[in-house]
């Protein structure tokens, strides 16, 4: 529905004005104007800061400890583990983070891991009686009935939340320039082929589709997709590319009489269409329902499948007006491609505008990762998400705790996201230039 | 205008086509074998044969070919989509991908069913231990196609069934053992890599699944839901009515609250009640419905807080035979929050286009016009401003029915209302493909059949637009 929101106010992109302003500078002038927005744009980064430091800010390990002389970063060493570079030594393994006899320690802000258990204070409210040693290790935001620290998740959560939304976004992004991109300056007619180039590009997607695909499905479903599917992409690309080429050889010794104008808009326009006659949630539910493995990569890339329809339609509007403006038809007559033309010269006129689409759609996708976490379809059962704190309270009707703070954080971070694309819409209307 | 009309229906055709193929698809790629998920015979402790198996397999029409083509490597046989079993197809399949040569495979996989067979029919005086011994790495068999532990599951038959000192059983199925062995090695020593890059399209008629199944919904039968095996239809018609009651209530209060607070905040605009109320709404239209729907049921509905104003979770309890007027109230009494929950974020998002449209409108040369020549201020606004601005609120409806239903999907889960949305969920989880699909598929068409009507509204309303 974002995306809709906004379409009716946004107009043409501000012309470079005779001020001898940039429009940047012009754009970035009337964002500012925008108290909230500006505000809001603050608040990202501080999310944005807890996304990226997370470890440092919550987490069971100390950021730095000194033990028997020697000095350690255990957080930092935490990601060379990760990464398989280096090994934690057995007495790291042994003893928890607290019992080691430290000569100095610097623990992070909240001390307690998303995941870690604190059996001693299961389900305690903020204000509760909590059995800590001192101030220091007080569930601020209490605990959950595992005793899970509430403000830990919060933290892990606030990761999951900007990653999903920005990544889901981002794929969204790309899939709707490319279609909206073709569709709005191609049109119905700019394509001109020949019935022989149409078979023959038929024909070689069929190929393109054996060889790439159809053959190659045990390499794919047993082997690494991230290595296969793109050499299956390449094979499909190459066999299309080859049987195009055959056309056009042939044209070269029988030109071609007749010629008709592709329809790739209105073929793409349908695909849209299709898209959007399933509510969002219930094609996300269905599609997530068919996998079988959970996980966070899944649910980005198909809420990015399913959310590219309104940048689509965004780019497709944007482009139809831009193609038809001097610089395009000047452009042209220079001889410069087409495709050349679409990618360097008239989508960077439309990318603004979609500044605000990816901002409200941003604010869509997490939300969507929130309330899908929250029925606990599609998310891994061990990552810890704002979603996955909310449903816990449902269980829990007394711990109005787990209900509140995460469900703040929701409604603050898309707060955020709507309000920065308000105040794009504002700043690139054209009408309150002046 | 007749033409427009047909034009649009024309168009509905080929997407509901496409929809239904993504349906069908998806239900065809959903995990799980569909015989063993939608008969669950294990719990009866009753050991199923393959031929019964087979039989169940072939009462859901299952050995069908899924789709009215087919387009494979030459390796396949034409008549592939008769190998029963799910993962079994699947293991054969990932056999012939591997190696291209089905008669060899065939043979294999003709080997693996009598030797099944043979299993099957052993004599009660074998241990029982060593019949599950040789059942079990044969069933496994079946569903395999890594070569190593193809070999390694072999294996443990040979080891078992080739064992010369239990005589009886030795002479009972060491030879088929062997021939099973036998067979596997062949499949092995002899692959055929050409044929594998040799494309095939056959046509499969039009006694497929896909066409069974699409004839079937347009006539209404959606087929049989996995839980007890009940039709679809019995399952969703009750959830359908819940939806349909709670989206219809939703949506007319958001128009009916929605219009007025639109106009009266463009009429007043940058007054302080204007700024008031718009802030409201873009604060209402941030809260996310599940949390706000979650905090509504945790402070108003449990006497925890002291706040139990209204009803908790779900429809009530009278029973059907209480008077029509008790369960009524009862029923309203409970469905406050949920289609308070519902209605709100649409609300906001219609009442804020409403306000935009109207100021819109007022800044027209006509209503300056009226003004000018002293028509009352109400009159302006309601008989002027407000019938042209009225256009927009229609094309919206086909945003906010789809709004509300997906909304809806989040409500009834939280508030447990017996909905489309709830069945949805619950689909999900017990792995109910036949009833998830029909609703993926019902919805989709509702949808479909709004915006139809939205744009033919539109073309009626509109006489700018003509087509």
């Amino acid at each position: 529905m974002n995306k809709e929101f906004q379409q009716g106010t946004m107009g043409a992109v501000i012309q470079s004005s005779d001020t001898g302003q940039s429009y940047w500078t012009l754009v970035k002038r009337q964002f500012r104007k925008n108290r909230l927005a500006v505000w809001a744009t603050r608040f990202l980064g501080i999310l944005i800061f807890i996304a990226v430091f997370g470890d440092f800010i919550a987490g069971d390990k100390p950021i730095y400890c000194k033990i028997d002389g020697e000095t350690y970063f255990p957080v930092l060493k935490q990601y060379a583990v990760d990464m398989g570079w280096s090994t934690w030594s057995s007495e790291f393994v042994r003893k928890s983070w607290r019992e080691h006899n430290y000569e100095a320690v610097t623990f992070p802000l909240i001390p307690y891991g998303a995941g870690q258990l604190d059996l001693d204070n299961v389900l305690k409210s903020p204000f509760d009686n909590q059995k800590i040693e001192s101030t220091r290790w007080r569930h601020w935001l209490g605990t959950d009935k595992i005793g899970r620290d509430v403000a830990a998740g919060m933290v892990r959560g606030t990761r999951v939340a900007l990653v999903i939304g920005i990544v889901a976004m981002g794929i969204a992004t790309f899939i709707g320039l490319i279609f909206g991109g073709v569709a709005g300056y191609f049109g119905d007619s700019r394509v001109r082929i020949s019935w022989l180039e149409l078979l023959f590009g038929l024909i070689g997607i069929l190929l393109g589709v054996f060889y790439g695909f159809i053959v190659r499905n045990y390499a794919l479903t047993e082997g690494s997709l991230v290595w296969e599917l793109p050499k299956s992409i390449v094979i499909f690309g190459v066999c299309v590319l080859l049987c195009i080429s055959l056309a056009k050889l042939i044209h070269l010794w029988r030109p071609s009489r007749s010629k008709f104008g592709l329809p790739l808009d209105i073929l793409i326009m349908r695909l849209i269409e299709i898209m959007n006659s399933i509510p969002g949630l219930i094609f996300l539910l269905a599609i997530l329902a068919v996998i079988d493995q959970p996980s966070i990569i899944n649910v980005m890339v198909i809420i990015g499948l399913i959310s590219w329809t309104g940048i689509a339609r965004f780019v497709r509007a944007e482009l139809l007006r831009v193609r038809s403006l001097d610089y395009i038809e000047a452009a042209r007559s220079l001889g410069l491609g087409d495709f050349r033309i679409m990618i360097r010269h008239a989508l960077p006129n439309a990318l603004t505008p979609i500044l605000i689409s990816i901002a409200f759609g941003i604010a869509g996708a997490i939300l969507v990762e929130a309330f899908i976490s929250f029925l606990g379809v599609g998310i891994p059962p061990e990552e810890i998400t704002w979603g996955k704190l909310l449903n816990i309270s449902r269980n829990n009707i007394n711990a109005w705790w787990l209900a509140v703070f995460p469900g703040i954080a929701i409604f603050l971070t898309v707060t955020i996201f709507n309000l920065i694309g308000e105040g794009l819409t504002d700043a690139l209307n054209p009408k309150i230039k002046q | 205008m007749l033409r427009y009309i047909l034009k649009r229906i024309l168009v509905f055709i080929p997407t509901l086509f496409a929809i239904s193929l993504l349906a069908f698809w998806l239900s065809k790629v959903a995990p799980g074998d569909p015989v063993m998920s939608c008969n669950p015979i294990d719990e009866a402790g009753f050991e199923m044969t393959r031929a019964l198996y087979q039989e169940m397999y072939e009462d859901m029409g299952l050995d069908k070919p899924l789709f009215y083509f087919n387009f494979t490597t030459a390796s396949y046989p034409d008549t592939f989509y008769r190998v029963s079993g799910r993962y079994h197809q699947q293991a054969l399949a990932k056999l012939i991908d591997q190696y291209g040569n089905w008669p060899l495979i065939q043979e294999y996989n003709n080997a693996l069913e009598s030797f099944t067979h043979s299993l099957e029919q052993l004599p009660e005086t074998i241990d029982r231990n060593t019949r599950t011994a040789l059942r079990r790495p044969t069933l496994l068999l079946f569903e395999t196609y890594d070569d190593p532990k193809i070999t390694n599951l072999l294996g443990q038959i040979q080891q078992k069934a080739n064992n010369p000192k239990d005589s009886i059983l030795y002479s009972l199925i060491a030879d088929e053992a062997l021939t099973l062995t036998d067979s596997y090695a062949a499949v092995k020593a002899r692959p055929n890599q050409l044929r594998q890059y040799l494309p095939r399209l056959s046509w499969q008629g039009f006694d497929n699944q896909y066409h069974l199944w699409i004839t079937n919904f347009l006539k209404g039968d959606f087929g049989k839901s996995c839980r007890g095996g009940r039709p679809v239809w019995n399952r969703i018609k009750t959830p359908l009515f819940w939806t349909i009651i709670t989206s219809v209530l939703a949506i007319l209060l958001i128009y009916f609250l929605a219009v007025p607070l639109g106009v009266f905040s463009a009429a007043k605009k940058d007054s302080v009640r204007d700024r008031f109320i718009t802030t409201l709404l873009f604060v209402l239209y941030s809260l996310p419905t599940f949390w706000i729907a979650t905090m509504l049921l945790v402070f108003f509905t449990t006497p925890e807080y002291g706040m139990d104003w209204f009803e908790g979770a779900g429809l009530g309890r009278l029973s059907s035979d209480a008077p029509f007027w008790s369960r009524f109230w009862e029923t309203a009494r409970h469905l406050f929050l949920p289609v308070l929950c519902l209605t709100y974020p649409s609300l906001a998002f219609v009442s804020r286009q409403m306000r935009g449209g109207m100021l819109e409108v007022l800044n027209q040369d006509f209503i300056r016009t009226a003004k000018a020549k002293g028509v009352h201020k109400q009159r302006v606004i309601w008989k002027h401003a407000f019938r042209n601005a009225l256009f927009p609120l229609l094309t919206l409806f086909a945003a906010v029915f789809p709004a509300v239903v997906t909304g809806s999907v989040v409500i009834e889960v939280i508030f447990n209302i017996p909905g489309m949305g709830r069945e949805v969920v619950s689909a999900i989880f017990a792995k109910d493909w036949p009833v998830l699909y029909t609703i993926v598929m019902l919805v989709a068409i509702l949808t479909m059949i709004g915006n139809l009507v939205v744009d033919i509204l539109y073309a009626v309303v509109d006489p700018r637009v003509r087509f």
